[in-house]
């Protein structure tokens, strides 16, 4: 086991340097640079931006570029941006790391806690009035543009009703301590629920489908024929086996979470990775792409590992050696 | 039997949550206009009754911006409106702007120019305090100066050389030859001198750069400048103005607290509070009072105007902005040698022919229907009728701008189909569309940019005009901003017709960084010798050094240049500034709201 973890670990060095590599050549690829968007200005003479370039290294070829970027990264310097004058590339990341992870831990606690025992009462009472409810009502929260269901929610929950505040991830500077938890735990909700319930759909559908799949098994009928209670087969046999797919879909949501929710971190203002890697793209901010992409590859590359971790828990069948 | 019905059901159950949904907007809109007519009213009787009792201090008020900052805080190395929407409260310089343009004394007491202009003598206000306490002296004027002269400036970001470049030893200091800049110097705590290489038409333009602290900064090397807190964090960053900006939540909120040692005197309010919102919902949290302001950027949008101006608590400033967008003429194209070798060398350039005959690109003058994108009134055109067609590239609030100097191209489809009938530019194949005099197939490209909603949705308009009068046009898909400015720049391409808006400064109305022949921004290679004269004669000493001479030359050439179109200038939008009335004070000049700002007051502050 430790031996295919440490095996899995190695093989992620080659896998991210193929990654940096095609990540740093497409995007120099695309036409213009960091400072081609910003010649808007009639006061500021062209030749300002070409010294700039020049101070950057821009006007050094492809391969040289990659290398000097490369080899600052082995020294675990991710550089400067240069879009954000003056900051650290690490700086950025990690003022904005934790809003996404918090909002993206919210978010996926709301879908698992909605979808999940949906899922399972949708599979264990099929095609009842419920089950057409749960299947209309996720289909609804699939098919709603994330954007219109935060405007919506924005309209009547926060400037209507005035529950909830409608933009970022607190209300003042001031606040510390319990009063600070509050507080970010009320500007949550919104982009929370609006994260959340877009997501059951996919997880209820799943669950009810598996579950549904196990139920018909021929060991649950067994476990049922030696007089095993209901909930003992629905929680010792049914569940851990349904559980699998699941797994898969959270090993992917792990670079997900990372890489964040562009479009409900935008309608509610929610500083987060989504909108910085967005802006680091059209800005083309080099070192931040470079890095947050580095990053999600790493996030994704272990979740896919901790999947098939978890698989061998779940079921005692699958074996690594 | 049953199953056969489901997708149906499923489809008639969705389309029911939706309207209940949407009656349930509809609804609450109409309610929560009603239940806020008698709040506001009664708002407005106590503040008729605060107003007479004259300003009060305390309060706190909120604005509103579309994006955050990118978060450099230092006058010298800031490059975004976000950013200045902070430094306009915090930091000051030696001038500022009055109604009418004209510079005025700000941190600067008095100011002597010699004769021939070349020297410009400053007493500074004396007891001005920074905001850590530290006095304001004429060491910090030097100092800002000649950090932004010095040879690690540009690579470490800065663009702001132009305050320096008019200046006596710049290229010297620059250069690294010299550690002495004799361009700003220091006589005692509170005179400056500014020495010009030449006699310049605008020193006090020159002086009016924002001021930093010395003693802040004088340690660190200019280009570890832009890494330090200094110039990063809030509550770190020092200025002389008005406010403090003293706490942040990186790309939420920016907090300003009074600065009460403010040498003009205490401001009234407590705090402005600066929050990031999306423009989305910024109409509904300015409504509900959760909003104060919302200014440049960005403002109010043109189809909000309507809606907004309905709003009983909420104030609207509307004016011209200094800005306007063009249908750019490619008169010359460079050459792929000078494109390699970045030269602007207008003997080699390449003309155009498939727009090189003047009357060609009057006609297509006639042919946009101006008026139509601007539009009369809400639900017209492309601005709600908020902006006006402008036929010279001088932003119209300036002593320079001579609206009748230059030709008025209304719209007259007959008259553009007559005038390229008798350039020669007929349609001979009968394919609906007008070949070259030759007879030859004559397709303009048109590029345009993304990024500027409405500017993206006058190109189709524009095609569309220009096709009734049987020109081809080839309309390009749009790039965005950072990939479309170098198919500006290297135009050894086949661009004909091309789409880009300028913000001006309001300081200068001298157009020649965008149109003289060798500007790197005159992207449509315009080569016209008189132009070139006129501009240098409008800025030549010692004649220039009256305004009414310059008047008169840059409505000359105001004149040319409509005549010559090295562009059509489309439009200039108004901005459509709101804020709500609970605050006082609240002067609108031409290019800011935010002068003055410690005479701001509420009238409901407890």
């Amino acid at each position: 086991m430790y031996q295919y973890i440490i095996r899995r670990i190695l093989v992620f060095i080659p896998m991210l340097l193929a990654l940096s590599i095609i990540v740093f050549g497409l995007a120099k690829a695309a036409p213009g640079d960091p400072l081609s968007g910003k010649i808007v200005d009639p006061n500021i003479d062209l030749a300002v931006y070409e010294q700039q370039r020049e101070a950057l290294g821009l006007n050094k070829s492809i391969p040289v570029q990659y290398f000097n970027w490369a080899s600052s990264v082995a020294r675990g310097d991710f550089g400067e941006s240069i879009a954000y004058k003056g900051r650290s590339v690490q700086s950025l990341i990690t003022e904005r790391i934790v809003n996404t992870l918090y909002l993206g831990l919210v978010a996926l606690g709301i879908t698992l806690v909605v979808a999940i025992p949906i899922g399972i009462y949708s599979a264990r009472n099929p095609y009842s009035p419920l089950d057409y409810g749960a299947t209309t009502f996720g289909f609804f929260g699939l098919a709603t543009p994330n954007f219109f269901f935060g405007l919506v929610a924005i309209y009547l929950l926060s400037i209507n009703l005035g529950w909830f505040p409608a933009q970022g991830t607190t209300s003042s500077t001031g606040l510390s301590g319990f009063a600070e938890f509050k507080d970010r735990i009320h500007h949550m909700v919104l982009p929370g629920l609006t994260l959340g319930l877009a997501g059951t759909a996919t997880y209820m559908r799943y669950m009810r489908s598996e579950v549904l799949d196990v139920l018909g098994s021929d060991y649950i009928r067994t476990a049922k024929a030696k007089g095993m209670s209901d909930r003992n087969v629905l929680y010792k046999h049914t569940l851990r086996n349904a559980m699998i797919p699941i797994i898969t879909l959270m090993g992917f949501e792990f670079g997900a979470l990372l890489s964040g929710a562009i479009i409900t971190e935008q309608v509610f203002n929610f500083p987060g990775l989504g909108t910085l890697f967005l802006s680091s793209i059209t800005n083309h901010d080099y070192p931040v792409i470079m890095a947050i992409a580095l990053l999600l590859g790493v996030a994704i590359l272990i979740g896919n590992l901790l999947a098939d971790i978890f698989y061998s828990i779940v079921d005692p069948r699958i074996r690594y050696d | 039997m049953f199953k056969r019905y489901k997708p149906s059901i499923v489809l008639l159950a969705l389309l029911l949550i939706l309207g209940l949904v949407l009656s349930a907007c509809a609804k609450d809109k109409v309610e929560g206009v009603k239940k806020d007519d008698p709040a506001t009213e009664g708002k407005k009787d106590g503040e008729k009754k605060a107003a007479n009792d004259g300003p009060t201090d305390g309060g706190t008020i909120t604005g509103a911006m579309y994006s955050a900052p990118a978060g450099m805080f230092n006058p010298i190395f800031y490059d975004d409106s976000y950013e200045a929407n902070i430094l306009d409260f915090t930091h000051e310089g030696l001038f500022t702007q009055n109604d009418k343009l004209e510079f005025v004394a700000n941190l600067a007491k008095d100011w002597k120019l010699n004769d021939d202009q070349t020297e410009l003598t400053l007493h500074l206000e004396e007891g001005v305090k920074w905001h850590d306490g530290a006095e304001f002296t004429a060491k910090d004027v030097v100092f800002t100066y000649k950090s932004i002269a010095d040879p690690d400036y540009v690579a470490a970001g800065g663009v702001r050389s132009n305050y320096v470049e008019p200046l006596l030893g710049f290229e010297a200091y620059n250069k690294g030859k010299t550690k002495d800049f004799e361009g700003v110097v220091a006589d005692g705590d509170y005179t400056v001198i500014f020495k010009f290489e030449e006699p310049s038409v605008t020193p006090l333009y020159t002086a009016s750069f924002t001021i930093i602290p010395e003693h802040i900064f004088k340690d660190i090397a200019i280009k570890d400048i832009p890494s330090t807190p200094e110039s990063l964090e809030g509550g770190k960053v020092i200025g002389t103005g008005p406010f403090k900006f003293t706490d942040m939540i990186e790309r939420e909120q920016y907090v300003l607290e009074r600065n009460v040692d403010y040498w003009k005197g205490a401001p009234h309010l407590d705090k402005i509070v600066w929050k990031v919102i999306a423009q989305s919902v910024m109409t509904g949290l300015l409504e509900k009072g959760e909003l104060d302001f919302v200014a440049s950027p960005g403002g109010i949008h043109p189809a909000d105007f309507d809606m907004v101006n309905e709003y009983k608590n909420i104030e609207i400033i509307e004016q011209p902005d200094f800005g306007y967008q063009i249908l750019g003429f490619k008169h010359n194209h460079r050459t792929t040698a000078d494109v390699e070798a970045g030269v602007i060398e207008p003997a080699n350039w390449v003309p155009n022919k498939k727009l090189s005959n003047p009357v060609v690109r009057q006609a297509i003058a006639y042919a946009v229907n101006r008026e139509g994108l601007v539009g009369e009134g809400h639900g017209k055109g492309l601005l709600h009728g908020h902006g006006q067609p402008i036929n010279s590239p001088v932003a119209t609030q300036f002593w320079a701008y001579d609206d009748k100097a230059a030709i008025n191209y209304t719209y007259d489809p007959d008259k553009a189909g007559e005038m390229l009938d008798e350039a020669g530019y007929v349609d001979k194949n009968a394919d609906g569309f007008r070949e070259d005099p030759d007879g030859n197939e004559w397709i303009l490209n048109m590029d345009y940019p993304t990024g500027n909603e409405l500017r993206e949705k006058s190109a189709p308009i524009i095609q569309e005009q220009l096709e009734e009068v049987g020109i081809k046009v080839n309309l390009r898909q749009p790039k965005e901003m950072s990939a479309y400015v170098p198919g500006l720049t290297d135009d050894n391409t086949d661009w004909d017709l091309y789409l880009i808006g300028w913000t001006l400064g309001s300081t200068d109305p001298d157009p020649s960084g965008l149109w003289a022949a060798k500007a790197g921004y005159n992207f449509s290679r315009w080569n016209n010798p008189k132009s070139g004269e006129l501009l240098q004669k409008a800025v030549k000493a010692p004649e220039a050094f009256e305004q009414n001479f310059r008047a008169d030359v840059y409505g000359e050439w105001q004149h040319l240049f409509s005549e010559d179109l090295p562009a059509l200038l489309l439009y200039a939008q108004n901005s459509i500034w709101a804020y709500n009335d609970r605050i006082e004070g609240i002067i609108a000049l031409p290019h800011t709201m935010y002068q003055d700002s410690h005479t701001w007051w509420v009238n409901d502050a407890k």
